[in-house]
């Protein structure tokens, strides 16, 4: 397995695609699944008792496949990124406050009775975006010094911020007159709006974003020598920082717009692929990427039907599972110094 | 890594965040929701089956028949639908509601933590019935909205009349109008019957509705502008909430000492609480309530649920407040 890290990272996330489709609240038995995906290729009519499965599996869990598959894509493409450029193995991707800020800026916006309609309904991610974006504007601008963004600092103010924006939330859920169950489940993190809509709206920004930072991995390595180093070596530093910071805080806000704080994705899915595949990050990214696809659909599958019809909060099933996983990854690597 | 590139993609994705969102700005039309924005009301006559409401969230909602086929987002909307003679056509719930004892047999769809598209449309509703405010939100409806089914939000009762109207409306949606229009006057025959020996009284005690003591030198009652302090007022009591602010509020029991209510109501009696573990509170022995012996468990479910079985609670707290005028 230690070649062809693609080969490996790919079929796990095809596989993972097809637990999220073949499995759900609502039981589907493996041979009426495959008569519909056969059907389906086919072009042939669906018999009667098998339009409402087919129903299921088209309009509900496929929608629900690609937004949870892009959410995971996000985390894990940014996390990798936020580990590259701070050099830290903690690192993750709300560490300069992209989480508080939308927690506070969707508390906030779910505290208003908006009207029913298109933008209505779009009201509630939106600014919990726009808040997420002007969090990173406002801990960037806090930490600059002249004309560099000393990592630290960035840090530093990340987490002051945070603290700040947590409290200001837990203040306003306290004092919620009847929207504290939704703000509470989106602290936790899961996937509520149903329907291609999400989706094609993040697919902008999670384009823009990944794609950019996809295409960062060689800047990415030069960073790890140090700012001067790389400075040295010919990377203009700063406009280089800046630029993968927006792109990754861009992706992990459309992400975490929909689908709350989801945790630990980001944090531990880039030291998996790194433990496996080595820390270059031309090929470290890209693979963070897919693999945090396919990490949070197998966990958004748990999530529904750990506790069926109901369903677990992501966030939740995902520090449950993947902290025990990371540590006993890190024990059979125990011995190579990764880092 | 190339400019070019970055640009390049930078406008393609532009381009789809423009496109994007608006190709599925309308909901996919179904059999029993015509796009209500491009007939005018007129033409939509309502004939002797087809029911147009306008629900709690604004939608115009449009059912070709009584429905059939119910599935129930909120443990009031089932009580009401057994209560005006639909229980039969009940055939999903969620995971709290458990009266009467007939829906606690139904199969559940979701509940607080959330609830599954997937199981709702297995049960093939064509009607589903939520209610407006924290526990169904809007992107709920949307989503299944956008799946082809019915869904309807009663609007959320503050008072006892709009608690009326959602039984009417539910009874018109089931197609059971003479049920639930016989059930309202009985409820308001009763109300009726309390505020007749409550009017004339001058002594109202204040009442103490605890709601949580997790932690004795802290309870939570209700605030004002709830059902509770609604129906303590119309019990003839004085809701010693009613002076805090929010409608989950925590008086300090310094607080309660000074106020020294009359009656402590627990309704937190599911919870485990009892008049006996009260007595044993730290500081709370001192309380005149406790004293008298004045500390009542109740069933808090009568109070939050809006729905009929609140004149259940109104007569029950009636009757613990003035005993001697309710035999």
């Amino acid at each position: 397995m230690r070649r062809l890290p693609y080969l490996w990272t790919l079929l796990f996330l095809t596989l993972a695609i097809l637990l999220s489709i073949a499995i759900g609240s609502v039981f589907i038995p493996p041979a009426d699944l495959w008569r519909i995906l056969t059907g389906w290729l086919s072009a042939a009519p669906l018999p009667e008792s098998l339009k409402t499965f087919a129903f299921i599996i088209a309009s509900i869990r496929l929608p629900r496949t690609a937004l949870v598959l892009l959410t995971g894509a996000a985390l894990g493409g940014s996390g990798a990124a936020y580990q590259g450029l701070f050099r830290n193995p903690l690192a993750d991707p709300y560490l300069i406050g992209v989480a508080s800020g939308a927690g506070l800026g969707a508390a906030a916006a779910m505290s208003i009775q908006w009207p029913y309609t298109f933008w209505g309904l779009l009201a509630v991610p939106l600014v919990g975006f726009l808040a997420a974006m002007l969090t990173v504007l406002l801990v960037y601008s806090l930490a600059r010094v002249g004309k560099t963004v000393p990592t630290t600092n960035l840090i530093l103010a990340g987490v002051a911020f945070s603290a700040f924006a947590t409290s200001l939330t837990s203040f306003l859920m306290l004092r919620s007159t009847g929207e504290l169950r939704r703000a509470f489940a989106f602290l936790l993190g899961g996937f509520t709006q149903a329907g291609w809509n999400p989706v094609l709206t993040i697919l902008p920004f999670l384009a823009i974003g990944l794609g950019f930072l996809i295409l960062s991995g060689h800047a990415l390595n030069l960073l790890q020598f140090g700012d001067d180093q790389a400075q040295q070596l010919g990377l203009p530093v700063t406009r280089t920082k800046t630029l993968i910071l927006v792109a990754a805080s861009l992706a992990t806000a459309a992400a975490v717009s929909f689908s709350g704080i989801i945790g630990f994705i980001g944090l531990i899915v880039p030291h998996v692929m790194r433990l496996w595949w080595g820390a270059d990050y031309r090929r470290l990214l890209p693979l963070s990427i897919i693999g945090g696809a396919g990490a949070l659909l197998l966990a958004d599958v748990l999530a529904r039907v750990v506790m069926a019809p109901q369903e677990l909060p992501v966030g939740i099933l995902t520090a449950l599972v993947g902290a025990p996983f990371f540590l006993w990854v890190l024990r059979r690597a125990k011995n190579q110094g990764y880092w | 890594m190339s400019r070019k590139l970055l640009f390049a993609l930078l406008i393609v994705a532009l381009f789809l965040a423009a496109c994007g969102p608006s190709v599925t700005a309308t909901p996919a039309p179904s059999a029993t929701q015509p796009p209500a924005t491009e007939q005018p009301a007129a033409i939509l006559q309502p004939t002797a089956a087809r029911i147009i409401l306008t629900d709690g969230l604004g939608r115009t909602v449009t059912l070709t028949g009584p429905a059939q086929r119910v599935v129930s987002l909120a443990p009031s909307n089932i009580e009401i639908l057994f209560a005006v003679g639909a229980g039969a056509q009940v055939v999903g719930r969620d995971e709290s509601s458990d009266y009467p004892a007939e829906a606690a047999a139904l199969p559940t769809v979701g509940g607080w933590s959330g609830f599954s598209a997937e199981a709702i449309v297995a049960l093939q509703p064509d009607l589903v019935l939520g209610m407006a405010g924290d526990f169904n939100s809007p992107e709920l409806a949307a989503s299944l909205e956008q799946l082809g089914l019915t869904v309807y939000y009663l609007p959320n009762p503050a008072t006892l009349e709009e608690v009326y109207a959602a039984i009417e409306t539910v009874g018109a949606l089931t197609g059971h109008t003479s049920e639930a229009a016989a059930l309202v006057e009985s409820l308001e025959r009763r109300v009726a019957a309390v505020d007749e020996k409550i009017m004339p009284l001058s002594y109202r005690p204040l009442v103490f509705f605890e709601l949580d003591a997790t932690d004795p030198s802290k309870p939570f009652t209700s605030g004002p502008g709830t059902f509770i302090d609604l129906l303590i007022d119309r019990a003839g009591g004085i809701n010693i909430g009613s002076q805090l602010q929010g409608a989950w509020a925590q008086i300090s029991i310094e607080e309660l000492l000074v106020t020294n209510p009359n009656v402590i109501v627990l309704g937190d009696s599911r919870y485990g609480e009892t008049p006996e573990k009260v007595a044993r509170r730290v500081g709370w022995d001192a309380l005149k309530a406790v004293q008298d012996g004045k500390v009542y468990p109740i069933d808090d479910n009568l109070f939050v649920r809006p729905g009929p079985r609140l004149v259940d609670g109104l007569e029950a707290l009636a009757k613990l407040l003035h005993p001697e005028l309710f035999k």
